[in-house]
């Protein structure tokens, strides 16, 4: 009798749980997962939306082949590898710092924590615009104030420059998202037991000894969390380089996201465009995978 | 008992949330307004007569109101544009001005109408420009306004205009020894579509094509070859100065404009520009076509052309706009504000576009009647954009001519290969 | 002594931090000429004619106007969705919760362009590109997974006392949840919509896909397609920058305590 009575009960609650769910998978399942699986079936056909009396044929891997082949393609790929771990290694080590910093203030924290998130919350357009326009000829702010430190290196026109470009777009995104990072990181730190910090503060452990051997390693987990976020985040990037260059001069700052972008929609090669998303998601996909992965033993031993 | 009071209050609250927010969603929503685009140049001295005449159409046509869609200037970008609203099927703007490369490719892409079922007389309007503007047998953008290749001359050095190549060469000869000029004929020579535009004119002029009648591809005709030749020797006999190969209509302006070249081959555009009061040449300047050497003189033919999107839903309204724009009165006061070439033959020649045009409107008409226009064809950008970097590469001496062309034309035909356009006939 | 240097660096740190945005605000309301002069007491006048070039010729209020609307209808449709599966996935028990969750979160996870094509495809032949539904189903499909995982980490973390209490007093499940849980949730439910109206106010990928007409675009997009004649026009994109960041400061400076919560809370968690 009771044993049926919990059954019923069990039965009830998954009912309702499904209930309340089915809204959001609905909507999940017919905006993300379908359109998903519908690109990569659009990924195995040549679809030319410029060139219609062409039709839409299947070629199966054809596209896949010929980005393997493609000069252009593996360029942005290098690109895109490049920027992600020049950023997320600056961006650690910098909202590390922060972090520390913010966890040592008392006062000021409102105004701190305001300056921290200001960047984080503005629209990324907004920040590429701004750093543009600091880069953007020889009077501007920061590439005049460059010139002056690394004295008359030339007047450089920054953004004409193949590697150069890059510098606005690095620090431009180092500094709109050093502050989550630091946020992240900083919530970590404040869940850390003190009484351990302080037990080898007295036994005469020095800053550096307690940080490394300490506070690094309970702080793991927030750490990984924050690089998961930050390297998947790097790797899908397009608004910021799209703003800021274009992906210009030429190709030399263009990233997978922005390729793919502009063989769908304006070279309007819908198949070889899907591909290249395909290509996008697969990497980025693998990559969380592979995090989670790492993260599961340290949860559990948690 | 707590409970059942506030039951009936958390509930109701539950059931307006989400009616809110659907009713939000829906007003926000709203159907769109019904009335006429235009899109194309509408800034500056262009914009305002634009602008002055289609509110004399709205008056006449009070039915509709008509709205003007600003696009940038820069062609690359409005086509991108135009690219963007057509594929994503949107049925503003009603009607277009495009470039006249671009009739075949959104005609094929069928973006946009059939002008035939309207019955436009076609015969009132240059022949080259009408023929520019046909795909597959079918018009699909009526000519506007037209814009061709001239050669520009210094009349207080010269008595004629040279006929031939050769003609050119000597003048330039013996005007540089004299000191008179430093440079001889400068052109547009840098990577680009530019470029594609004097090639034509020097090829036409040999008597070669870049894709014959029946749409092959023969850009690596011995005729060619003679042109590329010709073009690379001048810059090498230093006819032609090597600056070139980076300037592209602006720079070769300044240089015949501040009086340093002999010949300048541009469009009209800098002909109102050089009769400007602190131009070097003013008054000392006249145009004709480029010379010819075996083949026949030639002009690239450009310009404006008016179109309407497939997908307009008001496609009468929107032809009549075309009509009232293209009418020869209109035409005639654009000539007068703007100096741009209309697209009607008949005008020139009954005076009335006396002191409208920067230069003799009999001058113009015959080059006009000379014009050539570039392959008729969807994919001429991808064909322009091969072109451009063998023929740069052999004018900066990376690559032979013959082997250049060669290797272009083998492009080219794979191209249009993979279009299946090798077989078109048009 | 190292206290000081500490609170010496932190301010110079955040000062740096601070300046390019106090740069944007003062350079929006120099004259084009003098956009570059970095000195703040120039007398050189400061003016509002970009702001009034910007409204007044370019219509700026248009994307504005777009943009709260599609930022609005995205946020309401997303809690009224996600606040249930949130509350599923934190409370009750069921076969596969795991496996659901990992997809929910999963979702968030795609990059946007990989979605591009198919949905560029389907709105298009529904008729949808150039609307505000055709901009808000796409945003939903990334706020709604951030929203439920925000929810769910506020409903793990409450207490489930009350809501027994309220069971055993007779009350269902779903009332329970309803009229106990659901209050309690109101101001999860604010960082939520805070967070989500944020990600849909900066949002460019999609909108500057399926959107194409001028009177439809929204902030982000008008403002990175702000093109002149032959120069751009740093005045005014630079006024427009400002523009679009104002409520966004408002936002953070009202909510900072909040927004910092929410983000926390649910990372840490996982």
């Amino acid at each position: 009798m009771i044993r049926l009575r919990r059954r019923t009960l069990e039965v009830r609650e998954t009912r309702l749980a499904w209930v309340l769910m089915t809204p959001t998978l609905a909507l999940l399942a017919v905006m993300a997962l379908g359109p998903l699986v519908a690109t990569i079936w659009e990924s195995l056909f040549s679809h030319d939306l410029r060139l219609p009396w062409l039709g839409r044929t299947y070629i199966g891997l054809g596209n896949y082949t010929e980005a393997a082949s493609d000069a252009r393609f593996r360029q942005a790929l290098a690109h895109t590898v490049g920027f992600t771990v020049t950023t997320v290694a600056i961006e650690f080590v910098l909202g590390l710092l922060l972090a520390l910093m913010l966890d040592a203030l008392l006062r000021f924290r409102g105004l701190a924590r305001v300056l921290v998130l200001l960047p984080w919350a503005l629209p990324t357009v907004v920040a590429a615009l701004i750093w543009r326009l600091m880069f953007a000829d020889q009077g501007a702010p920061a590439a005049g104030l460059l010139d002056r430190i690394v004295a008359g290196s030339s007047r450089v026109d920054w953004l004409a420059g193949p590697q150069s470009a890059w510098v606005p777009i690095v620090l431009a995104e180092v500094w709109k998202t050093t502050p989550f990072m630091a946020l992240l990181l900083l919530a970590g730190l404040q869940g850390i037991d003190r009484t351990l910090d302080e037990a080898a503060r007295l036994d005469g452990a020095s800053a550096l000894q307690r940080f490394r051997h300490i506070t690094l390693p309970l702080l793991k987990p927030a750490i990984l969390v924050a690089l998961i976020f930050r390297t998947l985040d790097a790797l899908r990037v397009f608004d910021l380089v799209f703003v800021l260059t274009g992906g210009g001069p030429g190709t030399s700052t263009e990233v997978i996201s922005m390729y793919a972008f502009t063989s769908l929609l304006q070279n309007l090669r819908f198949g070889y465009g899907s591909a290249l998303s395909v290509i996008v998601f697969v990497i980025g996909f693998s990559l969380a995978l592979g995090y989670v992965r790492m993260l599961e033993p340290v949860r559990e031993a948690r | 008992m707590r409970s059942s009071r506030t039951r009936p209050a958390t509930l109701s609250h539950l059931c307006w949330f989400p009616l809110t927010a659907l009713a939000v969603c829906a007003l926000a929503c709203g159907p769109a307004p019904e009335v006429l685009t235009f899109s194309g140049s509408v800034l500056g001295v262009e914009g305002a007569i634009v602008r002055r005449q289609i509110e004399r159409f709205a008056m006449l046509h009070p039915e509709l109101p008509v709205d003007v869609r600003a696009t940038p200037d820069s062609a690359d970008a409005r086509h991108q544009l135009y690219v963007q609203w057509l594929n994503a099927w949107s049925p503003q703007p009603d009607v277009l001005q495009l470039d006249v490369i671009w009739t075949p490719e959104f005609a094929a892409a069928g973006w946009i109408l059939p002008l035939d079922q309207f019955a436009p007389d076609t015969d009132d309007f240059f022949p080259a420009t009408i023929a520019a503007n046909r795909w597959q047998g079918r018009l699909f953008a009526m000519p506007w306004l037209v814009d061709v290749g001239m050669l520009y001359w210094r009349t207080d050095l010269l008595s004629k205009p040279p006929a031939t190549f050769d003609e050119l060469t000597t003048s330039v000869r013996s005007q540089l020894s004299r000191g008179t000029v430093s440079q001889g004929l400068v052109w547009q020579g840098a990577r680009y579509e530019g470029l594609v535009c004097v090639f034509l004119e020097y090829l036409t002029a040999f008597g070669g094509q870049i894709l014959d009648d029946d749409g092959a591809v023969v850009v690596d005709s011995p005729e060619a070859v003679r042109a590329l030749t010709s073009m690379r020797q001048s810059i090498a006999d230093g006819v032609v100065p090597r600056s070139v190969l980076t300037w592209q209509e602006e720079q070769t302006r300044f240089a015949f404009q501040n009086g340093n070249a002999l010949f300048l081959r541009n469009w009209p555009y800098a002909a109102s520009l050089m009769n400007e009061k602190d131009a070097v040449v003013r008054n000392r300047f006249a145009v004709a076509s480029m010379p010819s050497s075996g083949g026949r003189p030639a002009a690239a033919l450009g310009g404006a052309q008016l179109a309407i999107n497939a997908r307009s839903r008001h496609a009468a309204s929107a032809w009549r706009l075309i009509e009232y724009l293209t009418a020869p009165a209109q035409l005639i006061e654009r000539a007068h504000a703007t100096g741009q070439f209309p697209a009607r033959p008949s005008l020139y020649a009954a005076d009335m576009l006396a002191d409208a045009l920067p230069v003799p409107p009999d001058d113009a008409r015959r080059i006009i009647d000379k014009a050539i226009p570039r392959p008729v064809t969807p994919v001429y950008t991808e064909l322009s954009g091969e072109l451009q970097i063998h023929l740069h590469r052999a004018l900066t001496d990376q690559e032979r001519p013959d082997e250049a062309l060669t290797v272009a034309a083998s492009q080219l035909r794979s191209i249009l290969r993979r279009a299946r356009l090798d077989g078109g006939r048009h | 002594m190292t206290a000081l240097i500490k609170r010496v660096a932190m301010t110079a740190l955040l000062v740096l931090w601070a300046l390019p945005l106090c740069w944007m605000v003062l350079a929006s309301l120099r004259p084009e000429s003098a956009l570059y002069d970095t000195t703040a007491t120039a007398t050189a006048g400061f003016g509002v004619d970009h702001y009034r070039a910007l409204f007044a010729e370019r219509r700026f209020w248009q994307p504005m106007l777009n943009s709260i609307v599609v930022a609005s209808c995205t946020t309401l449709l997303a809690l009224v969705v996600a606040v249930p599966c949130a509350y599923a996935m934190a409370r009750l028990q069921f076969r596969g919760k795991r496996a659901l969750m990992a997809v929910v979160l999963a979702i968030s996870t795609f990059p946007q362009v990989s979605i591009v094509p198919s949905l560029f495809l389907i709105l298009r032949s529904l008729g949808l590109i150039d609307t505000i539904p055709g901009l808000v189903l796409p945003y939903l499909t990334f706020a709604t997974p951030l929203a439920v995982w925000l929810m769910a980490g506020f409903f793990r973390e409450l207490p489930a006392d009350l809501e027994e209490a309220a069971r055993l007093d007779g009350a269902s499940r779903l009332r329970a949840a309803v009229e106990v849980a659901l209050p309690l949730a109101a101001p999860a439910v604010a960082t939520t919509a805070i967070l989500t109206f944020l990600y849909a106010w900066n949002e460019f990928l999609f909108a500057l896909s399926f959107t194409v007409s001028p009177d439809r675009q929204t902030v982000p997009v008008a403002i990175a397609l702000l093109q002149g004649r032959y120069q751009v026009p740093w005045g005014q994109i630079l006024a427009a920058a400002v523009t679009a960041s104002v409520p966004v400061a408002v936002v953070v400076l009202a909510f900072q305590r909040r927004i910092v919560k929410g983000l926390t809370t649910g990372a840490v968690k996982g």
